[in-house]
């Protein structure tokens, strides 16, 4: 089944030289004449589960049915951001009247769309999003107040491309960087232009790109290497899927000119094991990139060869560590190494090794090609370009989004988000997964910046960002982080090792109403002692959750220690159940259901719950139909 | 050669020394467990942890592993350096109750008892140093042991948790083994070794002259192997402890030496 | 039981002892978990010690050492499907089957998975049922989707893990 009946079989020759690129790039563009209708499904994580490829395959199935001189590109796309009101399809008709953005579109939906629209030209209303302030419908996403004030770098071809597709790529201006690198820049001009842009590290170590590109190419040694680290392991975070998925080519674009600036001649992209998608279309990637050139023996006609393998995790985030990545890397579990000898000197066997995270990668085509002050020019002080969150969470607008370094957390959360879900109030802002930490409301104006994040006692982090609620029991967060976390250390070093279990066995009796005294000392010691003598970065801000909470919402620790109850009514035990007798209607479902008899009353009268008896177990609150329950 | 301050105390040391040997060579005392003479330093324990002063900002290092390259300036007894070190022999108080060799390890660095309650189900009064393992794998060369699982669940033990066909049962983890958990057990019924806790027991080679214990018949076999001798020989020049042998030796030159006076 | 499958594995990295976590991959791909008897074989074939490959399957939480279930239910445990009741789905599950996760029901049915973060964030309580993401799950619509599964019987059937028996 062809995605399209454009004959695209004249396509993809080999390519060296600007000029060839160019030409193909104008021959792809003509193919795609301005008649030709674009039909774009969104294939991105958040779509695809709410059924977007049935109605993509529903698509192409219509298309079938017409006769050649109709032309219509069907493409599933990779995430185009607005994951709350997907599926999402666009029409785009090439023309002036640019492009219609439909939003939580379902499968009987497809017929009318295509009658209506792409053959047509006429719009759907119902299925156009609605600005809740204005009420009115828009047309295209530029008007939709999530996407307006993004800025996109990244994530530029993301939902707009085929990204099984090279020449969509091309068409684009894609691999133009690479074939600018390599056929006039040599590579200390590269790697000038990378430390002109200021690009600090997107996986959330920040380190500045260009200076570790210069210390690697500066490093002895005869074989070197550069690393994708496609690992992604923060929970609440999809930007590296929404990338590798979305836009793969531009990683490897990213990565050739890499190694070209550092003298690499062997890369890999390490993705985690959960993420067999964005295995299978780099994978796919790779193999195009080298059909055309770009990849291979002797790249442009150049003496430089390079190419890509692809290396899965086994499911391990410790893993997304740099030294413990390498280890598996080499064949061993993956257990991170002192960093007193750097990985830009030692790393992958022992030789230089230059490891970016895949959104970094990501933005070096366009530093390439718009220049590194051009970059600069965009951000703050101390954190250049743009940066790719996902926002998730009890947030209206759950998506991906990319924003120039500099917007307040505010703007990004109710101007973009749409604000807190169901209108409920701020508790905090997680940023930076289990590094990170929860930020509170007075810190909403903070602008999104590497240090400023960390001055707050969070971090940038890869770009998670989980808006909790007033529902939200911040200690219960500080539980789920670490035992996240002492699941996924490796073991190796103590502090790690045994100072995790110990915050958590803390937290649990917290959680239970069993706190002590000393707790939150004893807390406050054991992650000082973390952050100052673990082996690597997972230990060292594994208490990042718990000391951030602790400072922001000392009161909320406090009413479980002292007064065993939890104010957000989350930490079973710790708050109570009521009837609330003017909504009751005693129907007499909960007493029905009540596993310990704790419930009395009689039929048409308000009931009552035993505090002495309930067992705290929720059933009754899930089972009312008349919300007549209260938590309380 | 760079030279190295402790506590205010300065050595020159060669490049590429770690602050642990240079400690040493000025005679300060730094706590360290997972250390061993043959066995490159992978800081696991993080007792060795000391305050490196880089001209206003100051880091806690691991001593035994950091490398030297020019003039260092280190503090052991510093404040921060100190409560480090406490917290993790508390930690490890907690993992290994039952440790005396710990225990007096602690006692020499003043650190009295743990506030910390054993929350581990796992492998107890193992504190996974991992030098087990490492003189099992490099040293002698059988990688019968190895870590399984990872974090606090992991645990030193023997590929599916059965006895090792690859245990020779030389007791090297038991003698490398710095908080006495891994124990060599003669069985005098059966003229066994056994190395607890890793289930491998090997038959032991006796003086055919005193009968005194020598080494595991797979120690013989190892070693056989590399020398490349018929067995049976082997058997013949090793079937005596090496007082014997020297008696049996001396015996026969004073033989000698009666037969020429003849 | 497959003859050769190791040693096709161990060319296909030409005999890498770094590319042994993908050979473990593949193997586990074929089998459907990793037979212990499949990695002595392994061993003897890359020539490493035993120990060194039981390390690494221990240590990564992907690699099984018993044979899985005829589907693969995995529950996504990140935090945005925590803080939306993910818990609350697996301790369902887990009760009306009467497994942990990580278990396979006592029918071979389905192996229960749960994992830190799969990516689709956005439409938390994640479920995948045989790499079909299903979305906004709680409770009940999750075991609807899987009291739909089926256990087939026929020999062909009978999943890969049968078959290595």
């Amino acid at each position: 089944m062809k995605r399209t009946n454009i004959d695209e079989s004249i396509l993809s020759p080999h390519i060296s030289s600007p000029a060839e690129l160019e030409v193909l790039s104008e021959k792809i563009r003509k193919l795609k004449a301005p008649s030709t209708k674009t039909v774009r499904v969104c294939g991105g994580p958040g779509c695809t589960a709410k059924g977007s490829l049935e109605i993509y395959a529903l698509f192409i199935k219509a298309a079938e049915k017409l006769p050649e001189d109709i032309k219509i590109d069907n493409k599933c796309v990779g995430c185009h951001g607005l994951c709350e009101r997907g599926p999402i399809v666009i029409i785009g008709s090439g023309d002036a009247n640019g492009e219609i953005f439909y939003q939580q579109v379902e499968e009987p939906d497809v017929a009318e769309i295509f009658r209506e629209t792409v053959l047509g030209g006429r719009i759907v209303e119902r299925l156009l999003y609605e600005d809740s302030t204005t009420g009115k419908k828009v047309k295209s996403s530029e008007e939709i107040p999530f996407y307006k004030t993004q800025e996109r770098i990244a994530l530029t071809q993301n939902g707009i491309i085929d990204p099984t597709s090279i020449n969509d790529y091309i068409a684009v201006g894609g691999y133009s960087a690479l074939v600018k690198a390599l056929t006039t820049m040599n590579p200390e001009d590269i790697i000038d232009e990378v430390i002109k842009s200021e690009l600090r590290g997107r996986g959330g170590g920040g380190f500045p790109t260009g200076r570790k590109w210069r210390s690697c190419r500066d490093a002895e040694g005869d074989q070197k290497y550069v690393i994708c680290n496609g690992d992604e392991g923060d929970p609440g975070a999809f930007m590296d899927r929404a990338v590798m998925e979305g836009n793969p080519h531009s990683i490897i674009e990213g990565m050739v000119i890499g190694a070209y600036a550092i003298g690499a001649s062997q890369g890999f992209i390490y993705v985690r094991n959960e993420y067999p998608l964005s295995v299978e279309r780099l994978g796919a990637a790779i193999e195009q990139a080298r059909e055309t050139g770009f990849l291979g023996r002797n790249i442009m006609e150049s003496s430089f060869s390079f190419d890509i393998r692809i290396n899965r995790g086994g499911g391990a985030f410790v893993c997304g560590e740099s030294t413990a990545l390498m280890a598996s890397l080499e064949g061993r579990v993956g257990e991170p190494r002192a960093k007193y000898v750097h990985t830009v000197e030692h790393g992958l066997h022992d030789q230089p090794t230059n490891l970016n995270n895949v959104e970094t990668w990501a933005n070096i085509p366009s530093i390439i090609n718009k220049g590194g002050e051009w970059f600069s020019s965009i951000g703050t002080e101390g954190s250049k370009g743009t940066k790719v969150f996902c926002l998730v969470g009890k947030i209206k607008n759950t998506g991906l989004v990319e924003i120039p370094m500099g917007m307040t957390l505010r703007q990004i959360i109710y101007d973009i988000g749409g604000g807190v879900k169901n209108d409920k109030a701020f508790k905090a802002v997680q940023t930076g997964g289990p590094s990170g930490g929860c930020i509170p409301e007075q810190f909403l104006d903070t602008p999104v910046g590497f240090d400023e994040l960390t001055r707050l006692g969070s971090m940038m982090g890869s770009g998670g960002m989980i808006v909790m609620d007033e529902d939200t029991c911040m200690v219960n967060i500080a539980k789920y982080f670490l035992n996240f976390l002492k699941g996924e250390s490796c073991g190796k070093c103590t502090p790690c090792r045994e100072g995790i279990p110990q915050m958590l066995h803390i937290l649990e009796r917290i959680t239970k109403g069993e706190g002590e005294d000393d707790d939150l000392e004893k807390l406050e010691v054991l992650g000082t002692l973390l952050s100052e003598a673990s082996l690597c970065a997972l230990g060292k801000t594994a208490a990042n959750p718990v000391l951030s909470t602790i400072k922001y919402f000392r009161k909320e620790y406090e009413e479980h220690i002292y007064h065993q109850r939890c104010p957000a009514k989350e930490c079973r035990g710790l708050f109570f159940y009521e009837i609330l007798p003017e909504a009751c209607k005693g129907c007499g479902i909960c007493l029905k259901n009540c596993p310990v008899d704790a419930i009395s009353g009689e039929k048409k009268e308000p009931h009552l719950i035993d505090q002495e008896i309930c067992t705290k177990c929720g059933i009754c609150f899930e089972k009312c139909p008349f919300g007549a329950i209260e938590k309380v | 050669m760079p030279k190295v301050s402790i506590d205010g105390i300065e050595v020159e040391v060669r490049k590429e020394s770690t602050i642990l040997e240079a400690a040493r060579k000025a005679g300060i005392w730094i706590p360290a467990l997972c250390n061993n003479p043959v066995i490159p330093n992978l800081a696991t324990c993080r007792l060795c942890l000391v305050e490196l002063d880089r001209g206003g900002r100051k880091q806690l290092v691991t001593s035994c592993n950091y490398p030297v390259r020019g003039d260092t300036v280190v503090s052991v007894s510093s404040e921060r350096a100190r409560r480090a070190r406490r917290g993790v022999m508390e930690l490890l108080l907690a993992r290994a109750p039952e440790s005396e060799e710990l225990k007096e390890l602690a006692s020499r660095m003043g650190v009295d008892g743990t506030p910390y309650p054993t929350v581990t189900e796992a492998q107890r009064n193992c504190i996974l140093c991992g030098l087990c393992i490492r003189v099992c794998e490099e040293v002698i060369g059988c990688s019968a042991i190895g870590f399984a699982g990872r974090g606090v669940d992991r645990s030193v033990t023997t590929p599916f948790r059965l006895a090792s066909e690859d245990c020779i049962a030389c007791g090297a983890c038991a003698v490398v083994c710095p908080v006495g958990t891994i124990q060599i057990r003669i069985h005098e019924d059966t003229g066994e070794a056994e190395i607890s806790p890793f289930k491998s027991r090997a038959k032991l080679l006796v003086c055919e002259e005193c009968g005194k214990r020598m080494v595991t018949e797979p120690v013989a076999f190892q070693v056989n192997d590399r020398v490349k001798i018929d067995w049976e020989k082997f058997r013949k020049l090793a079937r005596l402890c090496p007082e014997c042998r020297r008696k049996k030796a001396a015996e026969s030159v004073a033989m000698v030496a009666l037969k020429k006076e003849d | 039981m497959k003859e050769g499958i190791i040693k096709e594995i161990v060319n296909r990295y030409n005999n890498d002892d770094g590319m042994l976590i993908p050979m473990l991959q593949d193997i586990q791909a074929e089998y459907g978990y990793l037979p212990p008897e499949q990695l002595r074989v392994l061993s003897k074939t890359l020539d490493i010690p035993l120990m060194r490959i039981y390390s690494i399957s221990t240590f990564y939480a992907s690699f099984r050492h018993a044979p899985k279930g005829q589907h693969d239910i995995t529950l996504c445990m990140g935090t945005v499907c925590y803080l939306k009741g993910s818990k609350q789905i697996s301790d369902m599950i887990c009760e009306e089957y009467n497994i942990e996760p990580g278990n396979t029901t006592s029918d071979r049915l389905f192996t229960l998975n749960a994992v830190n973060c799969v990516g689709a964030c956005a439409v938390a309580p994640v479920m995948i049922v045989d790499r079909k993401y299903y979305g906004n799950m709680t409770p009940e619509s999750a075991l609807e989707i899987i009291h739909k599964l089926n256990l087939t019987i026929e020999a062909g059937d009978a999943g890969k893990s049968q078959k290595s028996q």
